[in-house]
């Protein structure tokens, strides 16, 4: 089991446990209309991490943002195109529905330095 | 306004209450206390907007997250993934204070989206959430009121019709903002629910609709589980002028069971009611039941039973025991049977159940029984009397007739038609049905005391309930050991007197002796 989940992990590309966080986040907000700043209030992280973790996420093609408007963008969840990686996704946003699966990513990811983490949040 | 001005909501009954859709680009708040329907009903508006009348729509949300929303709207069939995937409806989630900010930014991203997308429709949910942004001071001095405005004008400026939900109550200026926004929406619907004994009762009511007119009053709203929400015009509210309304008909017609015609005067006028007053066990549901049979098997007319007391079943079974096959006719559906638990009976969707009923299947001819339950389970004497009236009315204006089947209480003699709620003025005619103790035996009878614009008998006839129904006792014949019923007087106030024969002129008691 654990295996799986290092190798979904893997095929998705998520190492942090920040980049997991702000990629639940987008997935169940569907279409955010906000910023980093507020993604980073409302998930307990300061917006340095949210605003870094948001361009990698970006890079890795996991979100897509639209232009930037009055500070504010879209941030809408893409669906990888590539089967393998949709499959791992799909695995572990199942996995991240119960607290056992939670415990277990959490186990997995490597935690944001405490100097710039204000509250972890898993979920 | 013509049908076009108009946009249709799409829930059930919501656009009759507004007399056929509300006018585009209307800004429609819906207020109400928590749990009153609100998110559901913005929802529904967008839903039934793509689905039903191909128009996209937006969703925005502040505090709920639209997983929950998708999976809430999955409960009632409704499918968002897909729409959104499809491009036609969009959830988006941000904060009161980004959704202030983009609908006055000239680039906003959300109302290129929605250009994008082609959108017709919006909600927002809670925009009582924008007031708290706002200082206490902002708040009070217009702030609140420029940021509605904004809002407001935004909205127009795109050509979308917006549904704003406001919760009463969760704001520290929260009746200032709520007056507020009634005055600058176009259309304001308020959402209520409250207690009804034991029960919860959701209602709602259009306070103003700008440019239309609409159904005042406060109406029932219904959650259903399979659908969404279904809104049931208040039974109080009178039926709209149509000129095309029959007033009343000159046709009279058969009704084929002979107790009733032979009395009556040869049969009564098309949409005319009757309320046939008895006690219990005289045979009220019998004389129901077979004006119902034989309109359905001889007048060809389809009939509706309508019942808070028996299933279906049971009145199909016990019509059955007295050679009254009704099996055929509810199975080919020329007799409907509509029962209701009086438990808790909500009385504005049972009376939109009845005239679905009678309008899907062209029903002509309709037996209630009984009224008693209705009182009983309506409890007010105000709303019993309006269900009353709107169903006569209702029977009227489609040339119905209609039979209202009440029990009378008082075993004794009677002393009034309708002891507890005195309607007997409102119907045309008007049967009594009795039970008449003679020697040591009960007798049915049966007398018309009133039938409007009919030649009708006085009469008091005995009859008896056997294999058919109820047969009229000939007046010469003498079933029974003791002397005919017309050998009596006082039979209404069951201590009837015996008259000699003798005495008798022309068939009728002229000399009283008593023997």
């Amino acid at each position: 089991m654990e295996l799986s989940v290092q190798n979904c992990l893997d095929g998705v590309g998520i190492s942090l446990l920040s980049e997991w966080d702000v990629l639940i986040f987008v997935h169940r907000h569907g279409a955010s209309l906000t910023s980093a700043d507020q993604i980073a209030r409302l998930i307990g992280y300061e917006s340095r991490v949210v605003s870094d973790v948001l361009d990698r996420l970006e890079r890795e093609k996991l979100i897509e943002r639209s232009r930037p408007s009055q500070g504010v963008r879209f941030y809408r969840i893409l669906t990888p195109t590539d089967a393998g990686r949709r499959r791992c996704l799909q695995q572990l946003v199942s996995l991240s529905e119960s607290r056992a699966g939670r415990l277990l990513l959490t186990k997995r990811l490597k935690p944001v330095p405490s100097e710039i983490r204000a509250r972890t949040t898993i979920g | 306004m013509s049908e076009s001005g108009l946009v249709k909501t799409g829930i059930k009954g919501l656009d009759s209450i507004f007399l056929g859709g509300i006018p585009r680009t209307n800004v429609i708040l819906v207020q109400g206390v928590t749990g009153s329907g609100k998110t559901l009903m913005g929802l529904e508006f967008i839903y039934r907007g793509i689905t039903e009348y191909n128009e996209p729509g937006l969703v925005v949300v502040f505090e709920t997250n639209p997983d929950k929303i998708i999976r809430d709207a999955a409960g009632f069939g409704w499918n968002l993934d897909e729409l959104q995937q499809q491009k036609k409806l969009q959830i988006i989630f941000t904060s009161p204070q980004v959704f202030d900010q983009e609908l006055r930014s000239p680039d906003s991203l959300l109302l290129e989206t929605a250009s994008e997308m082609g959108a017709q429709r919006i909600f927002v949910d809670g925009i009582g959430l924008l007031n708290l942004g706002l200082s206490a001071r902002d708040s009070v001095h217009g702030g609140y009121r420029e940021l509605l405005q904004q809002l407001i004008e935004s909205l127009n400026r795109e050509n979308l019709t917006a549904m704003l939900s406001l919760e009463v109550g969760i704001t520290r200026v929260s009746i200032a903002a709520v007056e507020m926004a009634d005055f600058l929406a176009d259309t304001v619907i308020q959402l209520g629910r409250e207690r009804d004994g034991r029960r919860t009762r959701r209602c709602l009511e259009v306070l103003k609709s700008r440019g239309q007119d609409y159904e005042a009053g406060e109406h029932t709203l219904q959650i259903t589980g399979s659908r969404g929400l279904e809104i049931f015009r208040r039974v109080q509210a009178p039926l709209r002028a149509n000129s095309k309304q029959p007033t009343s008909s000159t046709m009279r017609s058969v009704i084929g069971v002979e107790a009733v015609d032979t009395l009556i005067g040869g049969g009564i006028f098309d949409g005319s009611t009757t309320m046939v007053v008895g006690v219990s066990g005289v045979g009220k549901t019998v004389l129901g039941t077979q004006i119902l049979r034989e309109g359905a098997l001889r007048q060809k007319t389809r009939g509706l039973l309508i019942s808070l007391d028996e299933h279906p079943a049971q009145i199909v079974r016990n019509a059955q025991t007295l050679g009254l096959n009704l099996e055929e006719q509810v199975a080919d559906g020329t007799i409907q049977i509509l029962f209701e638990s009086p438990q808790e009976l909500d009385i504005d969707s049972h009376y939109a159940r009845i005239i679905q009923l009678i309008e899907k299947h062209d029903i002509q001819r309709m037996v209630i029984d009984g009224m008693t339950s209705y009182s009983t389970a309506i409890g007010e004497v105000s709303v019993y009397r309006d269900f009353f009236h709107a169903l006569v009315a209702y029977s009227k204006q489609r040339l119905m007739t209609t039979f209202f089947n009440y029990e009378n209480p008082e075993f004794l003699g009677i002393s009034s038609y309708m002891p507890d709620f005195p309607l007997s003025s409102i119907v045309d005619n008007l049967i009594l049905m009795s039970l008449v103790e003679i020697n040591n035996s009960l007798h049915r009878c049966i007398s018309v005391v009133k039938a409007r614009g009919s030649k009708h008998s006085f009469d008091t006839r005995e009859f008896v309930i056997g294999q058919g129904g109820i047969t009229l006792v000939p007046l010469e014949q003498n079933l029974a050991p003791e002397l005919p019923l017309q050998s009596y007087s006082s039979l209404l106030s069951r201590a009837p007197t015996r008259f000699s024969l003798a005495k008798r002129i022309n068939g009728a008691a002229a000399v009283q002796v008593k023997e």
